[in-house]
């Protein structure tokens, strides 16, 4: 599809589901009277620019059902992901919409090369988070055999990987590393499986990455983009050529803007992503601020599409971080410690990747008064912390206590986090 | 007797002891005692000084920004001979007395070997100790 023909469907789509979000959310009915905008006024892609934008704070304000433009009896699927309170974040679909995201899905793994014949292992975690059950329609809608093993119990994967003669693994890349590391700890010649495609998301991975995972695995290694707000993992994937992840851009409307003054940057620019979706009509998204930061480029891809490539995901406008695939927002592990009259509200967050795994070390300092000489009761306190902040967050963080004074006091903007992994 | 001892929570990382040990020396305290338990992640340090200083090296760790607390402990003079500890565990035992922890030092100029329990009960401890 050319450009032109590409922006031409792109407003056709962005004027119906304006209209549809308009006449059937009350949220964004107001938004855009208060805003002075009306659908009236969106005559072509271009006139994107005079809608309002949606952030995450928007869908935690109206948890769970407050952003849904359907009745609830049109929605078929829920999902959902962690926010920064522990309040999660819901995401409605309605069976178009499904369709539309299995669609984009089987685009990204056509891309890939995969097909009919092929055994796609699922280790995305199935349930709320959308990895698992997104990966899973994609694969039904291309043909390929679906082999849902959800994440976890490592060596048994590896079993039926072997026994099955699995042909591609869907999993956040980080654990596809630790899974080339127990094949070869369990004697496997990873030669001699039929592994030959590897579809990697859910979290941001480097080029060495890649390298090592090609290499020892004996697999094509590819990006897959996408999050819980604009539908799940597929809003766009990489192709043959390994250089850009295609955005499915007739289903997904995607704008770089400058964070700070909210104004559309030049193409090519880098800056914060924001995507429409077009056709999503449970949940519609409007200039939904994804935070994260890349860039654009409309050149023709040399496979031959056309729809637009994304760069590199080079960070966050805001403070959130990735670890084993899970988000975590600071402001997290904030509240949670406010909940412990022991603990002071102070931390540090360190994060790093040993052995292709993440660590997530959490410094905290107890209150005074509450450092005792019996050593159970602090092992106590600190499990009760590590209990609450995995219950919240998803993930086991390592506390570590250390003496009273020693984390930053600065008020404002205390450095909070510190990530040591490299992604470059 | 019951005796004083000062807890020091050492957090896990390298020199942490040696700061503490640094700061009692460096004003003339001495450490007649001590033991260091650590769990995975962190560790406390016991620390028995003499009874005349106890009150200076507390104030001194806890200006220095050290989580320190101050608590007692009993202490016991055992003699230095095959069984006497025996004798006193079980007196303690019988009573039903349960030990948190105890560590123990020798001083060579002593026919004894002087040792410190932290019980649950820490009253009738102290009293089956003065009888032995």
């Amino acid at each position: 599809m050319s450009r032109d023909a590409m922006r031409e469907l792109q407003g056709e789509k962005l004027k119906r589901i304006v209209r549809h979000a308009y006449e059937n959310s009350p949220f964004y009915r107001t938004r855009f009277d208060e805003h002075g905008v009306h659908p009236d006024d969106i005559k072509s892609i271009d006139d994107i620019t005079r809608l309002p934008f949606t952030i995450k704070k928007d869908l935690r304000d109206n948890y769970p059902f407050g952003l849904m433009a359907v009745p609830m009896s049109d929605i078929i699927r829920l999902h959902a992901s962690s926010g920064t309170t522990g309040k999660p974040i819901v995401v409605g679909y309605t069976r178009q919409d499904l369709d539309n995201w299995s669609e984009a899905v089987a685009r990204c793994f056509t891309a890939f090369g995969l097909g009919k014949s092929d055994l796609v292992q699922i280790s995305y975690g199935y349930g709320l988070f959308t990895g698992g059950l997104g990966a899973h329609d994609g694969v039904q809608k291309i043909g390929a055999t679906v082999i849902p093993t959800s994440s976890g119990n490592t060596q048994k994967q590896i079993q039926l990987m072997q026994d099955f003669g699995s042909t591609a693994i869907a999993c956040t890349p980080s654990y596809a590393l630790y899974m080339a590391e127990t094949i070869r700890k369990m004697g496997i010649d990873a030669r001699n499986l039929k592994l030959r495609i590897g579809i990697f998301g859910a979290e941001p991975w480097t080029a060495e990455m890649r390298r090592e995972l090609q290499e020892q695995l004996g697999i094509k290694a590819y990006d897959i983009y996408g999050l819980t707000e604009i539908s799940g993992p597929g809003v766009g994937g990489e192709c043959e050529c390994q250089n850009g992840t295609h955005i499915w851009e007739d289903l997904f409307y995607p704008e770089i803007i400058d964070p700070v003054t909210l104004q559309p940057v030049e193409p090519g620019q880098k800056g914060e992503l924001v995507f429409t979706t077009l056709d999503k009509w449970g949940m519609p998204m409007i200039r939904y601020r994804t935070r994260d930061l890349t860039s654009l480029n409309y050149d023709i891809c040399d496979c031959g599409r056309t729809c637009v490539r994304m760069g590199k995901i080079l960070g966050r406008s805001d403070d959130m971080m990735i670890i084993r695939g899970v988000n975590v927002f600071p402001s997290q592990i904030e509240s949670i410690l406010l909940e412990f009259p022991e603990y002071e509200p102070y931390f540090l967050i360190e994060v790093d990747r040993v052995n292709n795994t993440d660590t997530f070390d959490i410094q905290v300092e107890v209150k005074p008064e509450f450092y005792t000489d019996q050593i159970n009761l602090l092992v106590r306190l600190r499990q009760r912390l590590t209990s609450r902040i995995q219950s919240v967050v998803g993930i086991q963080p390592n506390i570590r206590i250390v003496q009273p004074g020693t984390i930053e006091r600065s008020t404002g903007k205390a450095k909070r986090a510190i990530d040591h992994r490299k992604f470059e | 007797m019951l005796i004083r001892q000062i807890s020091v929570f050492l957090e896990n990382r390298q020199g942490m002891f040696a700061e503490i040990a640094r700061l009692l020396g460096n004003n003339g305290i001495n450490m007649k005692a001590f033991t260091v338990s650590e769990t995975e992640d962190f560790g406390i340090a016991r620390i028995i000084v003499e009874r005349s200083q106890i009150d200076r090296a507390f104030n001194l760790i806890k200006s220095n920004s050290y989580a320190v607390t101050m608590n007692q402990v009993v202490y016991l003079e055992c003699g230095n001979v095959p069984g006497a500890m025996a004798d006193a565990m079980e007196r303690l035992a019988a009573a039903g007395i349960s030990v948190e922890y105890m560590y123990a030092f020798a001083d060579s100029s002593s026919e004894y070997s002087r040792v410190i329990i932290r019980p649950d009960n820490i009253e009738l401890a102290n009293q089956i100790v003065q009888e032995l």
